[in-house]
């Protein structure tokens, strides 16, 4: 048998110069396979390594002695601020099908309760001027009113072996978990009021959780339940892979 | 970095607060081009930020360290005369200047490029820090003028990277390939410099063709 290269070229047809130009042609192709804009599935692993260990860092970073701070001079972003809910129409609570409504709360306490928004009106009542930190990056201002939520804790005495929260609604199954130490910072509300109005339909009505300490989804509308928790039990955007902590 | 954070600004590719205007910014709500960005979807470039902002952390904390051990900061910080002798460099790319200012090692235009290059990532890292924890580290967000301006200032110190970036890569193939070698193993051939070419991007690349100098005799004995 000859070694003479050109019988290579012969026998396939290509010579070093096709080589290289398919050659290169294949790889790129490769990577760009393997690398679209989502970039390489091998890297989903280190990504969700990457998210538990910044998780455990933003938990130690948490104080509860940070406060949210409106800057001097910010305008109230009023009807500027967007409304979102993901069942089709603005969900309202339907008396005719569920009575009605009741804020339960309940899970790993002492002294469940079911609080209609009366039984919230009655309660410690603050009312927090703070930003609202959106996932896609805007902000507003806006004022909030309610009921802090450590008021609640304390009203359902609340267990130290309920480490979660999970907040849930009647917007379809919309609900977001969340660590207790977010849960129980100062700024926390379960708020019926916004701009010194009662909650409209599109921004949560009857009840929301409201806090600046997290992002904007985590943020529960149209409250039904909150429910005190040993573990933590994802949320409808976390689960769709948006970071389950999202605090801020 | 850069695309996995234009795809997160994407999601809101304006910096005016809800109900504000902005005054700095002249696309507001004009989104950045799909093929400029990585990571597919918001959360997905959110992913990619919060895990490679660590390399990028830990790559600029060596990078730091070991120019600050072997003394090379020296190279790098400004002096004096620094902006004049730029501006001369600039006036030579540009043939208003006939022959090549001063190279060194790097020339004052480099020299002002490396410098202003860590100074630029390092604002990258801090606003990327203070509109990450805007609440926690509120104080650091308020440094920066708070939630808006700082996200602004992460978009400027991103741009300023990658102009300085282009740049450097530009020059070193117009300028100076010889450098590419020196890069890699320290050691540069002072005849290949662009002073020695007098090298202006794309002007001078090879060597000048030195006639050789035939060898004086040798000394007779005595």
């Amino acid at each position: 048998m000859s070694t003479d290269p050109r019988d290579f070229v012969s026998i396939n047809g290509i010579d070093r110069r096709d080589f290289l130009i398919r050659g290169s042609g294949l790889v790129s192709a490769a990577f760009l396979a393997a690398c679209d804009s989502r970039g390489p599935k091998a890297a989903d692993k280190l990504l969700k390594y990457a998210e538990r260990k910044n998780l455990v860092v933003e938990r130690k970073l948490f104080r509860h002695t940070s406060m949210d701070v409106v800057q001097a001079g910010a305008h109230e972003a009023g009807n500027k601020l967007p409304s979102y809910f993901i069942a089709p129409t603005v969900p309202v609570w339907d008396e005719s099908v569920g009575g009605k409504w009741a804020l339960e709360v309940s899970g790993l306490v002492g002294n469940p309760v079911r609080l209609t928004l009366e039984d919230l009106q009655k309660l410690p009542q603050v009312s927090n001027r703070v930003n609202h930190y959106c996932v896609e990056g805007w902000t507003a201002v806006e004022t909030w009113t309610g009921v802090p939520f450590t008021e609640l804790a304390r009203l359902v005495r609340a267990d130290p072996q309920a480490r979660y929260v999970d907040f849930q609604s009647f917007d379809d199954d919309y609900h977001e978990s969340w660590d207790i130490e977010s849960a129980m910072h100062k700024q926390t509300v379960v708020a019926y009021g916004l701009d010194g109005k009662m909650l409209e339909p599109a921004h949560g009505a009857p009840a929301r959780v409201y806090s600046p300490v997290k992002l904007g989804y985590k943020n529960t509308k149209y409250l039904t339940k909150i429910v005190f928790m040993p573990k933590m039990n994802g949320g409808y955007w976390s689960d769709q892979g948006y970071e389950w902590y999202g605090g801020t | 970095m850069v695309g996995s954070g234009l795809r997160i600004f994407n999601a809101y590719p304006a910096f005016a607060r809800k109900g504000e205007m902005f005054c700095c910014y002249p696309f507001e709500h004009k989104p950045i081009p799909d093929w400029l960005t990585f990571g597919g979807w918001l959360g997905g470039a959110r992913h990619w930020h919060f895990a490679m902002m660590w390399v990028l952390v830990v790559n600029g904390l060596i990078y730091l360290g070991f120019i600050y051990l072997h003394g090379e900061w020296r190279d790098l910080v400004p002096r004096k005369g620094d902006i004049r002798d730029s501006w001369q460099m600039v006036k030579f790319y540009t043939f208003r200047r006939k022959d090549h200012p001063h190279q060194g090692k790097n020339n004052a235009l480099q020299k002002t490029a490396y410098f202003l290059l860590p100074v630029f990532g390092a604002l990258a890292v801090v606003t990327g820090i203070a509109i990450w924890k805007p609440v926690q580290l509120s104080w650091l967000t308020a440094m920066f003028g708070g939630y808006v301006w700082a996200r602004y200032w992460h978009f400027i110190a991103m741009l300023a990277i990658v102009i300085l970036s282009i740049g450097h890569i530009f020059m070193v193939f117009a300028v100076d390939p010889y450098s590419l070698t020196s890069m890699i193993t320290g050691n540069y051939d002072p005849s290949l410099s662009p002073e020695a070419r007098n090298a202006r991007p794309f002007y001078h690349l090879f060597p000048k063709r030195v006639r050789p100098v035939s060898a004086p005799p040798p000394p007779e004995a005595t």
